[in-house]
């Protein structure tokens, strides 16, 4: 009922807003007919309806760092993610994968909580605001549905993948805690602030950008099961027994079989030049109290493998018009469409099937069967299949800007953020043992948000200026999906299910001919807060900033509903004291603190002790009745929640230094920051006697201390000279660490994870190995009982591993494995020059993470053949890939892969890597038309030529060190991130 | 005058601040749609049957979780093999301490414990559910004596096998302390004495009218047909007396208990079955009169969408046949060919559950199917997609059967036979061999019949899960196997607990046949 209500609200909305724009045009219409010669320069400029707090507002590229749009605009990337990547101190980006329009993670100066999940991972995601709206993400309370958490059900596509770069004036990432704080509690991770190019007054403009190019397949070694034989061969030789011998696996016991043992040449198939595009224009124009932009954009973007890719349709529409000269109203709508071609990975059809097949004989590496197993994915095949994934967003707002008295401003903005994500699927019987499969999705996220203030300006004194704000903000999102699957359908023509729909009728939608599983779920949220900010500023030296606000969310339970954020700064501008010639020229510092709650992203909270249906169990977590009728039960799997649960928050500081040498000509700023995020909630094992996987208690804080660093040097300026050599760098270090935990406990460990005070907090809790024990007889005996080692009380043979016993206790066990390593780089950054000589330029971007570690294994599943084949699970699963070489693994030591301690287990330091990078991001080369001697009927014209991850510089095992998962799993199922070319123009005229 | 205005001022926008925030307050109200908060919970019929059905759901759960029935009740020194699988092997063989997956999985005894908490909650909280008028007292009366019955039910299951096991009889909600182990019998007291004082308030069959209105009729809107015995009734409780009275090694009343539920058979509408009904409907929880037999066990209801993969025995033996054809080319647990020679030997003739045919020499594939083949696939248990699929697709329908009435005539049998009442045991049992198509035995007192009563469990309920509790309660008996007699003597007839119940819980201690 409420979705309906809703969304009928929705729909008006959108439709006055409609009607509003119409009106606008047509008035704005008359207006350029006859161009009012208005030079009054008082008009108000376009607003998008809020305003953040700016620190350091005149020295961008360091506090606020902005991301060099004019870079990015020449490259083939799709997501902000990618526009981030290596650009921006303290911001780390994850691309787990290169396949196209997948979902990627940032992390703004480090993690405040460790990633035990994807619930963990979205939690730390920062914000991301376009044009003053922050936008809706998909929610991963959707993985409770799922048996396998690989990919969120429905299109899983990036939502951050909607913005074409050429629409985007500029990137900020906010870090700074006094500008965070005027963006309330969902901007404690940090902030990201997008601003779209507007409309703007003056004769037509009109612009068209466009590349084309491909992505190249990669040189791979391929193997084929001769190959894997060779490789098993001497832990048969050495291991092995006579039964062993007999259980060999049968596509590798027959050498004369070709389809094994034959031609590896699947390559031709997987691989493919994939063709990269984008082709976009604006328009924009009107007088300066009436004017408009419009944007519209394709874009293709696509992987070497697997026939990935991404397609992108943009179109964006803003209207500016001052009714009065004190007065401007504002609005822009965009919709964007997605829509993608996914991987065809076993792994991930049989996580969407729910079902695992006997996954003995894996894929041929020969083309032929291959290409014979691809083409049940031909949707042209009439039983092929069909995978259509698809994103409908639209976005818009309406925007007051009214200045009726002097120093008097208010602002209002009513905005909203709504994308939809449909799925369909339909995977014939050919693909799974002769069981069909279809499956439905459609979900959305839909954000109403509306914004008012009111600011006032005073001038204090003869010198002093003070500027307060005060306003309200209220967020209304909601969450919803509507998932269904069903397998054996009537046959692979027959795809839906057919039902009786006269209500009157016995069988009245009740599904015949096969049986289907529907899940619904739907989550609803508020978020209402009341601020208030001031400003002063002294003589333009000093400036004082204060932020107040208190947010009320109804995640939160009632008696702990609000919370109070504040923060204040000061900064100090030296400029009296340097002078404009001396070698610095110019110097800035400023320090600022912020205490900011933090928001729960699920609302299963808010009522302390609740009821769930929980009876399912591993492998099967959608099970909700019992004979046919549904039971409730206390959350025993998702872990107890309890009372008084109190706002988690966020305690930052940050002390800058930026200074200009040289005339300015290089610019540094150094940032020392510490985050202590405190009051978190953790799900704490306890006893298992009270039936519950875990407790949730508040209580953990984790501590990020570090740096960013930034400098942009003008070693040739541009001015005087044809030459001009720009170079820019940043780097971040930083170091988290577990301050506290609930309960005040010192240690508490979680499946394989353990986290222990003043430890990092996305440490590796692994084993040491020291060698191999070559014969029984070299296992040590404890003195005292005259008993040789034992893991966990099962002695140790020859071929096992030489665990280190670390507490000496002759019993290698938990109590043995060490805290090591990091997933999180502690030191991350990039690097680029711009060179320009007469109308050429030449670019490179290089970026890096270093003193970062991955657990890997996909050496540890290869190396432990004997348990991750007989064991048939999601993990056996061999996908074509299989047949490649990602990682020489004959440097590891030979152990007896059939010996109970499981000798190739993952959490041991044999499978500790440095996953240290260093990337060539982009090299561009541009030729300007329009520029010096050339003359042209365009403003702008430009030629250019770029190549994107042309070079990797690691000492990583595996075949790419990005492709590791977001908690430092490296399992070699990413796509390759695939090297393209792509050349291209942008044209203004 | 002014000095009164100023007042109303203040007033008016103390008004007004009060109505904003309580508005606000009111637009923060967004309670959950993905739970039912405690609020206004046990208020009403439908929370008391959702609490109910949820403590049978989380039983199934802690039964099927990785198969956790039949790792932990047939594989031990019992009668299947492992085709690969090294952590079904390490069980077999009894090296329950591996560090497999598995292992740490199936010994950690949480999930029953979440049925005990289940049920502490629900006897203490279904009270409200009476200010509902649907929800008479004779429902409430009734659902308290089930939830008191399924409680003393998991306390059995963990008792047999962890042994000594932490007694919880409240609900924490919050307050988690860091119980200890109590002793086994002290559990199983509590246990029996649970069952005893709640068997008399079960009725014999649910939904039925009863004349003395003790019962409600029509329960939670379902006919008998319906629950037929889904539910614990007075026969099931007497079930679970007997098997408790058995690990007590109290075989008086293990004669006495079974006794009762052998003589009322007829008012749960049980019986025994045939050996086509055995192998054909008796594990699929439907409409056939036949499930009536289930009496006690765990359903997973194809048309509610109940089906599942794992959980079932199907999933670690079922595979590819000749009369049934699967993708899946090798069962992961077979029984040998050695085996089957043991649990059916030639003397017993032509035995319906496997046998040979006198006539033409070929096997009798009720319970396994390709034995002419190295790796046999054991059929008895095979409820493949809703009973009609035809193997391609491995989704099981299977119900977790504890006990039927078979097994309760041969636990009667075992108990008379231990008393000394061999004559009457031997009818017992020759009751079964007859429904079996082999021949009765005749008593003499050399017949060392407890062997041959154990045998004929072996046979009956192959693959049920019993065969490792058999094992034990046989060699307590027996004491003739001086390996077994260790065990039983150092506690290794005990599971070993998982790791990550003793991080929990500092005052758990390891059992100590496992410490070592």
């Amino acid at each position: 009922m409420r979705i309906v209500t809703s969304l009928a609200l929705m729909r008006h909305f959108i439709f006055v807003f409609f009607v509003s724009c119409c009106t606008v045009a047509s008035g704005q219409s008359d207006v350029s007919e006859t161009p009012v010669a208005d030079s009054d320069t008082s008009i108000a400029p376009p607003t998008n309806g809020v305003a953040i707090l700016r620190t350091a507002q005149n020295i961008r590229g360091s506090l606020i760092n902005e991301v060099p749009v004019k870079l990015i605009e020449r490259q083939p990337y799709i997501s902000v993610q990618q526009y981030l990547k290596g650009n921006v101190a303290g911001l780390y980006v994850q691309e787990p994968t290169g396949e196209p329009g997948t979902e990627q993670n940032m992390f703004i100066r480090g993690i405040s909580s460790p990633l035990l999940s994807k619930r963990e991972l979205f939690d730390q995601q920062p914000v991301v605001f376009v044009n003053g709206i922050p936008l809706t993400q998909d929610n991963p309370f959707a993985y409770e549905i799922q048996k396998y958490d690989f990919n969120r059900i429905g299109p899983a596509t990036n939502l951050l993948a909607a913005y074409n770069q050429d629409n985007i004036e500029s990137i900020e990432v906010i870090k700074d805690p006094v500008a965070l704080a005027s963006l309330g509690s969902m901007a404690a991770n940090g902030a990201i602030w997008i601003t779209t190019k507007n409309a703007r007054s003056g004769f037509r403009e009109i612009s068209i950008n466009s590349y084309y190019g491909y992505a190249a397949k990669p040189s791979v070694y391929v193997t084929n099961a001769a190959y894997e034989n060779n490789f098993r061969q001497p832990f048969y030789n050495r291991f092995g027994s006579i039964n062993d011998r007999l259980n060999y696996p049968p596509y590798l016991r027959d050498s004369t079989n070709a389809d094994y043992y034959g031609a590896s040449n699947w390559t031709d198939l997987y691989y493919q030049y994939s063709p990269t595009y984008n082709v976009d224009a604006s328009l924009s124009g009107g007088s300066e109290r009436a004017n408009f932009r419009f944007f519209g954009g394709l874009t293709e973007n696509a992987n070497t493998a697997d026939a990935t890719s991404f397609t992108r349709y943009n179109g964006n529409f803003f209207i500016n018009v001052a009714p009065v000269k004190w007065m401007m109203i504002s609005s822009m709508l965009g919709y964007t469409r997605q829509q993608r071609e996914r991987n065809r990975n076993i792994r991930d059809r049989l996580a969407e099937q729910r079902y695992i097949p006997d996954l003995t004989n894996p894929l041929t590496p020969n083309n032929v069967l291959y290409g014979s197993y691809l083409k049940n994915f031909d949707k042209d095949f009439a039983t092929g299949a069909i995978d259509d994934n698809v994103n409908n967003m639209i976005q818009g707002y309406l925007a007051i800007n009214a200045t009726p008295f002097e120093g008097l401003a208010y602002n209002g903005r009513i905005g909203f953020d709504y994308n939809e994500g449909i799925r369909d699927v339909f995977w014939p019987r050919a693909l799974l043992e002769g069981n069909n499969f279809v499956s439905n999705y459609f979900g959305y996220n839909q954000r109403l948000a509306v914004t008012n203030s009111l600011s006032y300006n005073w001038t204090v004194g003869q010198e002093g200026g003070l500027m307060l704000r005060g306003g309200q903000n209220f967020i209304s999102d909601i969450y919803k999906y509507d998932y269904a699957y069903a397998n054996n359908t009537p046959n692979d023509f027959i795809k839906i299910n057919v039902v009786n729909g006269d209500p009157n009728a016995q069988e009245y939608l009740i599904p015949r001919g096969f049986l289907v599983s529907y899940f619904p779920g739907k989550m609803q949220s508020r978020l209402i807060s009341f601020f208030g900010n001031a400003t002063y500023t002294h003589q333009e030296l000093l400036k004082l900033s204060a932020v107040v606000s208190r947010e009320g969310s109804s995640n939160m339970q009632a008696d702990n509903r609000w919370f109070t954020n504040y923060s204040g700064g000061i900064e100090y501008d030296f400029k009296n004291l340097v002078g404009e010639s001396g070698t610095i020229s110019s110097l800035i510092a400023n320090a600022s603190y912020g205490h900011i709650g933090k928001l729960l992203s699920d609302d299963r909270f808010n009522a302390g002790p609740a009821y769930r249906v929980d009876l399912g169990f591993t492998g099967e977590p959608t099970l909700g009745s019992y004979s046919g009728i549904g039971g409730l039960s206390r959350p025993y799997s998702s872990g107890w929640v309890g009372y008084g649960i109190p706002w988690a928050y966020s305690d930052q500081v940050n002390i800058g230094l930026h200074a200009g040498l040289l005339e300015n000509r290089v610019r540094l700023g150094l940032d020392v920051y510490k985050k202590a995020d405190k009051d978190m909630l953790l799900p704490m094992p306890i006893a298992a006697e009270w039936g519950y996987a875990s407790s949730y208690k508040s209580g953990m804080e984790v501590d990020n201390t570090g740096l960013d660093f930034s400098f942009a040097a003008q070693i040739l300026p541009e001015m005087q000279q044809n030459l001009s050599w720009l170079f820019t760098g940043n780097i971040n270090y930083n170091k988290n660490s577990l301050a506290a935990l609930p309960d005040g406990l010192s240690e508490v460990v979680m499946g394989t994870t353990k986290l222990e005070t003043g430890k990092p907090v996305d440490a590796f809790w692994i084993l040491k190995n020291n060698g191999v024990y070559s014969s029984d007889a070299d296992v040590p005996v404890n003195p005292s009982t005259g008993r040789p080692m034992t893991y966990k009380g099962v002695t140790l043979k020859a071929g096992d591993p030489r665990w280190v016993d670390v507490n000496g206790d002759y019993t290698i066990n938990d109590n043995d494995k060490v805290l090591e390593g990091n997933y999180m780089p502690k030191v991350s950054g990039g690097f680029g020059s711009n060179l320009a000589y007469n109308s050429f330029s030449l670019d490179f971007q290089f970026y890096f993470a270093l003193k970062r570690m991955a657990l890997n294994q996909y050496a540890s599943s290869r190396l432990d053949f004997i348990n991750t084949e007989v064991n048939n699970t999601i993990n056996s699963v061999k996908e074509i890939t299989f047949w490649e070489e990602k990682q020489n693994l004959s440097a590891y030591p030979i152990y007896n892969p059939w010996s109970p301690v499981v000798p190739y287990r993952l959490e041991q330091d044999l499978f500790l890597d440095n996953a240290s990078y260093l990337k060539l991001r982009s090299v561009s080369l541009g030729y300007d038309l329009s520029r010096g001697g050339t003359k042209t009927a365009f403003k702008k014209c430009m030629l250019y030529l770029t190549g994107t991850n042309l070079l990797t510089f690691t000492g990583f095992k595996g075949d790419d060190p990005e492709l590791i998962n977001y908690n430092g799993i490296y399992n070699g199922y990413g796509l390759v991130n695939p090297r393209s070319l792509i050349i291209g123009i942008r044209m203004d005229f | 005058m002014k000095r009164f205005f100023y007042k109303w001022k203040v007033a008016l926008i103390a008004f007004t601040a009060m109505v904003f925030t309580s508005a606000c307050n009111k637009q923060l109200d967004v309670p959950s749609t993905r739970q039912a908060s405690e609020e206004g919970h046990w208020t009403k019929y439908e929370d008391a049957r959702a609490g109910l059905l949820g403590m049978y759901g989380l039983f199934r759960a802690a039964l099927a979780d990785n198969n956790a029935y039949w790792v932990l009740g047939e594989l031990r020194n019992g009668d299947f093999e492992a085709v690969s699988r090294p952590d079904l092997k390490a069980v077999i063989e009894g090296n329950l301490n591996a560090s497999f997956p598995l292992l740490n999985d199936v010994t950690n005894w949480r999930r029953f414990y979440a049925v005990i908490n289940a049920s502490n909650l629900f006897i203490e909280r279904v009270e409200g559910c009476l200010a509902d008028p649907r929800y008479t007292s004779s429902y409430y009366k009734l659902d308290v004596a089930q939830a008191r019955a399924i409680r003393a039910f998991a306390y059995y299951m963990l008792v047999r096998t962890w042994g000594d096991v932490p007694l919880v009889t409240s609900t924490g909600e919050g307050n988690f302390e860091n119980l200890a182990r109590t002793n086994k019998e002290a559990v199983l007291g509590f246990a029996k004495n649970e069952l005893m004082d709640v068997a008399g308030r079960l009725p014999y069959q649910y939904s039925t009218v009863d004349p003395d209105l003790v019962y409600p009729p029509n329960y939670y809107g379902r006919a008998a047909a319906d629950w037929k015995n889904t539910l614990l009734g007075r026969l099931s409780a007497y079930a679970i007396l007997a098997h408790i009275a058995a690990l007590q090694g109290d075989y008086i009343n293990v004669a006495v208990y079974s006794q009762f539920v052998l003589d009322n058979a007829a008012r749960a509408r049980l019986t025994t079955v045939t050996t086509g009904q055995l192998t054909g409907g008796l594990f699929l929880f439907s409409t056939d009169n036949v499930s009536w037999n289930q009496m006690i066990g765990f359903n997973f209801i194809y048309e509610r969408g109940e089906s599942s993969i794992s959980g079932h025995i199907e999933q670690l033996t079922l595979a590819n046949t000749t009369a049934f054809p699967m993708s899946k080319q090798l069962p992961d647990i077979y029984v040998n060919k050695d085996s089957i020679a043991v649990l059916f030997p030639r003397a017993n003739g032509n035995d319906q559950r496997f046998g040979f045919n006198p006539l033409n020499g070929l096997a009798t594939e009720a319970y396994f199917e390709n034995f002419s083949s190295a790796i046999p696939v054991f059929k008895k248990i095979r409820v493949v997609d809703g009973g009609g699929g035809d193997g391609t697709f491995a989704r099981y329908n299977s119900s977790i059967i504890f006990t039927r009435l078979e097994e309760m005539i041969l636990l009667n049998a075992e108990a008379l036979a231990v008393v000394g009442r061999g004559e009457e045991a031997i009818q017992k049992l020759n009751a079964i061999r007859s429904n079996r198509g082999i021949p009765g035995l005749n008593y003499t007192p050399q017949l060392d019949l407890i062997t041959e009563i154990f045998a004929e469990r072996r046979r009956e309920l192959l693959g049920e899960g019993w065969r490792w509790y058999d094992l034990v309660r046989y060699n307590k008996l027996k004491r003739s196997n001086p390996a077994f007699n260790e065990l039983i003597d150092e506690g290794g007839i005990y599971w070993p607990i998982a790791q990550d119940v003793l991080n929990r819980n500092a005052n758990i201690r390891q059992n100590n046949y496992w410490n070592q």
